[in-house]
Formats: C-alpha cells, structure tokens, sequence
C-alpha cells in the first residue's frame, strides 16, 4: 500500500489544483459578458500617437473639435453656387425643367438616384413616394396617441409625392426641396453631395410619372404583357 | 544523533513533479493565447453613450440605411458619425422635449458636438478603410456584425491583425453584391452560390493583399 502525506498537504493539493480552474472560468465569463472598459493597455507600443484623427477631439479649440470647421463668411473654391442652375435648381428666376447640362440622364442616373432615394428619403415618403414611410407611420401613431403627442411631437404627415400639387412640380423645385427642405421638412444638402441630390430629383420625376401613366405612354409592343402582369 | 529520513509517501513526489512539469506548460499556454487573446480583451466593449441612441429602434425597427447616417462609408475611409442635425431632421419633431434628447438638443442649440464614446479602435499605426471595404462587396455585418439588434453598439470582431489577414487571404465567402451592403440579415454563404461569388469576386477585381504596407503605410 502507497503511505500518504499528510492531511493538510493533501488538502492544500486538492485546493491548489481546484484553483487551477478559476481562469478559465473567469476568461469565458470576459468572453461572453459585454464590458463597459476598454482593455488595459500594458504595452503602448505605437498605439497612440500624436497626431488627430477625423472627427476626434483637440482640447485646444473651445468647440472642443480637432477637425475644423470653414470660418464663418469664407466660401471655398467652387463652392460660390454662381451656377444657379446647378446649386439651387433655378434657371432665370424660375424653377428648371431639366437636369444641368454636365449630368445627361441615363439609367444610370435613375439608378442612383433610386438608391439614393431608398437611402435618404423612403424613411418618411416611403419607396413608392406615397407618405407610408416607416418613421411617417411610427410619428402619426405618436400624434395620435391617447394622452396626447408624447414629449412634444408635432409631426405633419410626409406629402405623398403623387399629390398633384407635387407632381406639378419641376424637377429644380424638388432638388431645392432636397436641398432646403420646406416647411417642417429639414433639408439634406449637408448630407447628400450635389450630384445625387440631382439624381434624387429625376428619380422622384420617374416615380410620379410611373404611378400616373396611361397605357398611351407604354411602348405597343409592351402592353399586352403589361395587361396581364399590373392589376 | 538522530538522522533524518525522508518520510515513504515522499516517493509520491517524482510523479507529482514529472505531471505538475508537463502539465503546467500546456496550462500556462492555454492561459496566455486563451486569455489574452484579443477575442477575450477587445471583443465585447461597450460604453455607455451620453445618449441612450439605439440602432436596435433606428437601423432595426425604423429600417433607416446606414448610410442616412454614416454618410462618408462608401467615399472615404473614415465611416463619420452623424452631426447633430442628422438627428435634428427628425427630433425637432419628433419627442424634442424627451429627457433623453436633451443632450443632441443641448448640443444643436450651443453648437457644440455630442460627446459620443468610441468603440472600434486600431492602433494608429495600422491604416483601414472604409470605402475600399464597402464598395467592393463587403457588408458591415462581416466586421460590425448586427448592429441593427443592438440597443447599445458593442465590438463584435477581434480586430487583430489575425482576422483582418485572414479574411484578406480568404475573401470569397464575405463577398456581396453592393445593393445588400447595409443589409445586415444578407448572408451571403447562404443565398449566394458558390459560383455567384466567383463572378463578383471577378466583377470587383477582388486581389486583397497581405503585404505589410497595404496597412502599414
Ligand atoms: C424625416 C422625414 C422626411 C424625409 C427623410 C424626407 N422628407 Fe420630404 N417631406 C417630409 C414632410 C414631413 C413633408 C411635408 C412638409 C409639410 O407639409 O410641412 C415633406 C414634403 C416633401 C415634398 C413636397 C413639397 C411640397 O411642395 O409640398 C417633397 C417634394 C419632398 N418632401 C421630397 C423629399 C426628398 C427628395 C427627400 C429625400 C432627399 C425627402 N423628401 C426626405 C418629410 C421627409
Ligand atoms: C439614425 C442614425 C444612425 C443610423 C441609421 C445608423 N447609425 Fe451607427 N451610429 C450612429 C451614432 C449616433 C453612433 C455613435 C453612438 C453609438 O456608438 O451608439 C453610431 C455608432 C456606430 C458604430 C460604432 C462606432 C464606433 O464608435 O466605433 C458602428 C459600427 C455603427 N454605428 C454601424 C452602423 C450600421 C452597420 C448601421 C446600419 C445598420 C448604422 N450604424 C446605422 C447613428 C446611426
Ligand atoms: C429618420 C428619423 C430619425 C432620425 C434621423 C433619428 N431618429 Fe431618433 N427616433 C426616431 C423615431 C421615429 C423614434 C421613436 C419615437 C417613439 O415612437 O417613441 C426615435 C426615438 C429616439 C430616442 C428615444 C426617445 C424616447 O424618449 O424614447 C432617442 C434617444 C433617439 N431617437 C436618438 C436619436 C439620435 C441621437 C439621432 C441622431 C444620431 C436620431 N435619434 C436620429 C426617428 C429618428
Ligand atoms: C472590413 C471590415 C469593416 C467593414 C466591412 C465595415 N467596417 Fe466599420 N470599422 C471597421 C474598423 C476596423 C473600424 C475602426 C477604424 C479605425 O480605428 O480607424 C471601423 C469603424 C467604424 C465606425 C467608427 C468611425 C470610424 O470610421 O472609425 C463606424 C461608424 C463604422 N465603422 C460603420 C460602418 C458601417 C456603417 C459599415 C457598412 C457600410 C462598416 N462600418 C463596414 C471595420 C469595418
Ligand atoms: C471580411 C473581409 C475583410 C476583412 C475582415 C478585412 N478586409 Fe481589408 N479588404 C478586403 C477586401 C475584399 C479588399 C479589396 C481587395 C482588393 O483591393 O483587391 C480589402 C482591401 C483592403 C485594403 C486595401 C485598400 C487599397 O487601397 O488597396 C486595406 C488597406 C485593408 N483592406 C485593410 C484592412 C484592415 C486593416 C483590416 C482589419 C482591421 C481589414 N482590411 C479587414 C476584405 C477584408
Ligand atoms: C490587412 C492588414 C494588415 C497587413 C497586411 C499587415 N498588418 Fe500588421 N497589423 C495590422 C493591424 C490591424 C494591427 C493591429 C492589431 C492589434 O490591434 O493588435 C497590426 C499589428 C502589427 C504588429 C504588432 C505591433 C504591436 O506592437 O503589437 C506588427 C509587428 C505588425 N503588424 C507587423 C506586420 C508585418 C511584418 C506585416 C507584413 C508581413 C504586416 N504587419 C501586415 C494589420 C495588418
């Protein structure tokens, strides 16, 4: 028979290997439980250099702002819109009827512009332009709710853009409405470039023209095939 | 005099210490690449934001694109996180005097930004973009995984070296067309052929490569 040692040394054994399974413990607890530090640098290597980052901070500026932004009154080169055409979707004084001369329509420019549109518009238009967008229909529930709009909410129902007043609009008036917005709607100049907000534009011409077209407007050779597939 | 002799269970301490020297190694081993591996210190950060901002409710519910948002992901290589008007297109309206607003109109009235807390982060000696990911058949959810079900965005990927070379040297399964790029429920190992990414591997000319200046420049 093997003598054994004795008891405490057995104990103290049987603890030390026990111990032995806590990390692993604890490292699968870290892997599966989110956590609101960052890791611990110990090495900091070249991690953090000094030099500023987009949209980081700079405590040297007021704003706080590392990225700066142009100085109030200053225009930058390109950028004076004397191309009125162009930037504000006027031509002599009234709204224009076409695209600027440097963007021909294509299907590649409806293309886009139907991206773009889905992107930045069908939120609260909808993708078909009819004013069912998801945001629209989640803020009519909150205008309508039974203790009253919650937290201030005023929201005015997104215009169908088949509304007959819209669709008499020429294709510069809604590059101005993307630009500038109207009424209570913000305008996207900021966040869409010059360019799709003009293809934005021929594409919401194509779409209220889609929802609104006679079987004159279809190619002959089409429209049997358009009988039986459009109810 | 008495001498001293070595009790007999002291022959128990040969094989004691031949397991405790082969097993330790192996232990300690398992330790550091187990526990220090940038899937258990990096993946998982997430901070609390100044603003309770959920892209569960935004990205997921509303159904908004990334990109209403995140408007240079596809132009450069910085993904931007949205100014404050972004937010104002809609809460101007919509809840404007909800407590948890208070900050984005805060920062909309004094012009200054929302102090937002970044999550995903490179040393800055590595160089990543955005743009070359995005319009060359990479979704978000291959790196961010789903934000659209998160209330609070946390690190879903390593971000090592490791994994960024490892999807580098084998692209074809996250490949995509660009139309299902922000369309975080796509997958495409599923609903794509093997074959239909071949065609889109060969359509955006898809030759990543892992030499060190490609992201240490
Ligand atoms: C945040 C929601 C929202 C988004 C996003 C949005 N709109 Fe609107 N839009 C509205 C609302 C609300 C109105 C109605 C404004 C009113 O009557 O006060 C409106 C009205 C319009 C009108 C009608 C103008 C008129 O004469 O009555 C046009 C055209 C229009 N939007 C185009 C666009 C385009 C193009 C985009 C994408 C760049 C867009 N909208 C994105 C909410 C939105
Ligand atoms: C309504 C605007 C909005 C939309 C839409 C949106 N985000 Fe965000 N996103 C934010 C804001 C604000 C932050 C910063 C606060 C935060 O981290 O929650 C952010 C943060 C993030 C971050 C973390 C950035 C960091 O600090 O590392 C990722 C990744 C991200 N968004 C991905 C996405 C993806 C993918 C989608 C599309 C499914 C999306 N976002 C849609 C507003 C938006
Ligand atoms: C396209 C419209 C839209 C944009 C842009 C938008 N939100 Fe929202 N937001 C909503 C809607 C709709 C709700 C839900 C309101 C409700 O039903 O309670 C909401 C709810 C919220 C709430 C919860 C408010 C409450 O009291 O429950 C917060 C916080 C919030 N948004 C933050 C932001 C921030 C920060 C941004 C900018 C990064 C942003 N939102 C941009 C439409 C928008
Ligand atoms: C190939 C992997 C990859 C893809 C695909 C990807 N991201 Fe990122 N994202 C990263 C990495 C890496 C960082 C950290 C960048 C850094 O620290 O410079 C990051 C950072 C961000 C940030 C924080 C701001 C910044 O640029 O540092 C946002 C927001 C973001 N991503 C959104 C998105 C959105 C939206 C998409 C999809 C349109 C997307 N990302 C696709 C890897 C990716
Ligand atoms: C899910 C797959 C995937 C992951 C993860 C990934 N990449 Fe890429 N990366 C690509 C693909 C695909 C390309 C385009 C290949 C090409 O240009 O042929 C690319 C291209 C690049 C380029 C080259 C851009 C250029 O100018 O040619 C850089 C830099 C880059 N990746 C850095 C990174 C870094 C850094 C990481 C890790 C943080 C990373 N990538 C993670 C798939 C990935
Ligand atoms: C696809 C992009 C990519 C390529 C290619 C690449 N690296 Fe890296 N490398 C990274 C990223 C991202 C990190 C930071 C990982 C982290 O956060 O730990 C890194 C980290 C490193 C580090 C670690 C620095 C430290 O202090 O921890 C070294 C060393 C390194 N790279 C060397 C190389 C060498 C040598 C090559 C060429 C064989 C190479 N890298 C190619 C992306 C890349």
């Amino acid at each position: 028979m093997i003598s054994l040692p004795p008891r405490w040394m057995l104990f103290a054994g049987v603890l030390a290997t026990l111990a032995l399974a806590v990390p692993p413990f604890v490292i699968a607890r870290v892997r599966a439980t989110p956590d609101s530090n960052r890791a611990v640098h110990l090495f900091f290597d070249m991690d953090f250099q000094p030099k500023f980052r987009p949209q980081s901070a700079n405590p040297l500026f007021a704003d706080g702002r590392a990225q700066r932004t142009a100085v109030a009154g200053t225009v930058a080169r390109g950028e004076a819109g004397l191309d009125t055409h162009l930037s504000e979707g006027v031509v002599g004084g009234k709204w224009a009827d076409t695209l600027p001369a440097s963007m021909p329509v294509t299907r590649e420019l409806l293309e886009r512009g139907q991206g773009r549109f889905n992107i930045y518009c069908s939120a609260c238009h909808g993708y078909g332009g009819y004013g069912d967008g998801t945001v629209n229909v989640r803020a009519m529930t909150l205008m309508s709710s039974s203790d009253g709009p919650a937290n201030g909410t005023s929201w005015v129902q997104a215009k169908s853009l088949h509304d007959p007043i819209v669709r008499d609009h020429a294709v510069g008036m809604i590059f101005n409405v993307a630009t500038n917005g109207i009424r209570t709607m913000s305008g996207y100049g900021a966040q869409i470039d010059v360019a799709d907000r003009w293809a934005i534009a021929a594409y919401v011409k194509t779409l209220q023209l889609s929802q609104n077209a006679s079987m004159q407007s279809v190619p002959p050779e089409l429209r049997d095939r358009i009988k039986k597939e459009v109810k | 005099m008495s001498r001293f002799l070595f009790p007999r269970w002291s022959n128990l301490l040969l094989p004691t210490i031949i397991l405790a020297a082969t097993t330790i190694p192996v232990y300690a081993l398992f330790f550091v690449a187990y526990g220090f591996s940038p899937k258990t210190l990096d993946v998982g950060y997430q901070p609390t934001q100044v603003v309770p901002y959920s892209h569960a409710l935004h990205a997921g519910e509303l159904g908004l694109d990334c990109r209403y948002c995140h408007i240079s992901v596809e132009k450069a290589a910085h993904a931007s996180v949205p100014a404050t008007q972004t937010c104002m297109n809609c809460h101007t309206l919509i809840r404007p005097d909800s407590p948890k607003l208070a900050k984005v109109k805060e920062s909309f009235t004094t012009g200054l930004p929302v102090q937002w807390t970044r999550i995903h982060k490179l040393p800055e000696y590595a160089y990543f973009n955005h743009s070359a990911h995005v319009s060359r058949g990479i979704g978000c959810v291959s790196c961010h995984g789903r934000i659209d079900k998160m209330e609070i965005v946390y690190q879903n990927s390593p971000l090592s070296m490791g994994w960024c070379i490892e999807c580098h040297r084998n692209p074809d399964v996250n490949l995509r067309p660009t139309s299902e790029i922000t369309n975080l429920a796509f997958d495409g190992t599923t609903e794509l052929s093997v074959d239909e990414r071949a065609v889109l591997k060969d359509k955006f000319h898809i030759k990543p490569s892992d030499d060190c200046s490609t992201c240490h420049r």
